[in-house]
């Protein structure tokens, strides 16, 4: 179980940083503009 | 485009990954033989189907931007070799975790693994000399044919599991080896994956496309010198 959870708090982690990165970024270009 | 449409298109994929994690957890019935940590299946194989996805938006950008000389399909190359880094980090670090308890190690040699770390290395190099090198026609050349030749790894990862024999299990949804409820929750999630995987190309693409435009205009204005009115 604790493999399973890991795994799946990895992808979260991951995923979801990653688009939540992409997104403060964007935004941040965009208001430069 | 405003940036709202992609916060929106962020906001539906995570909705869609949601959906996807209530298929994975509440209507996929539990392994008999491998037990809760079967579950991992699901993402693990959504992500390397997604990361071959986004290598194929790399090897056709890189193509188009060699036969056309493209700029915006350079751009799209290089935001889809990101998210494919991304998954296929996703892919390799699951996979570790999913055999611990299946096989005894994180890690073993096998075809399957070791073609899948290479992919993970072309890539992250392929990134990487676009980083380092000097941004221009010379670098997004020499990125593309990186890229167009990377992909050869894609179908040797992916056949791997029936090349050689491998520790890794051959392929078990074309072989018709999964149950009905395994099988939707697997092709939902699949779904659901390659849907946020190209929310983030679209996302990543965008930041490019500002980021080039706003280098632009940092440039200083070329020095032109005065015409002479009236000349000799």
């Amino acid at each position: 179980m604790v493999y399973l959870v890991t795994a799946y708090a990895f992808a979260i982690a991951v995923l979801g940083g990653y688009l939540v990165w992409s997104l403060l970024r964007l935004r941040e270009l965009t208001r430069k503009r | 485009m405003n940036s709202s449409r992609y916060e929106l298109g962020a906001l539906a994929a995570v909705g869609l990954m949601l959906v996807a994690a209530a298929f994975i957890f509440l209507f996929a019935p539990t392994d008999a033989l491998q037990g809760p940590v079967q579950r991992i299946f699901y993402l693990h194989v959504s992500s390397a189907i997604a990361a071959y996805g986004c290598f194929a938006v790399v090897l056709l950008g890189g193509v188009v931007y060699l036969w056309k000389d493209n700029l915006a399909a350079d751009r799209l190359a290089r935001s889809a070799a990101l998210v494919g880094v991304v998954f296929t980090t996703v892919t390799l670090v699951m996979g570790m975790l999913w055999a611990k308890p299946i096989w005894g190690t994180f890690w073993t040699w096998d075809a399957r693994l070791t073609s899948t770390l290479v992919l993970w290395i072309i890539y992250a190099g392929y990134l990487m000399v676009r980083r380092l090198a000097e941004p221009g026609r010379q670098a997004a050349r020499f990125a593309a044919v990186v890229g167009i030749f990377g992909f050869i790894d894609v179908p040797v990862v992916h056949f791997s599991v029936t090349w050689w024999r491998t520790q890794h299990p051959g392929p078990v949804v074309i072989n018709d080896a999964l149950p009905a409820q395994m099988l939707i929750a697997f092709l939902i999630t699949m779904a659901c994956t390659l849907f946020l995987a190209a929310v983030m190309i679209a996302i990543r693409y965008r930041i490019e496309l500002l980021t080039e435009q706003a280098a632009e205009r940092a440039m200083p204005a070329p020095i032109v010198a005065p015409t002479e009115v009236g000349g000799a």
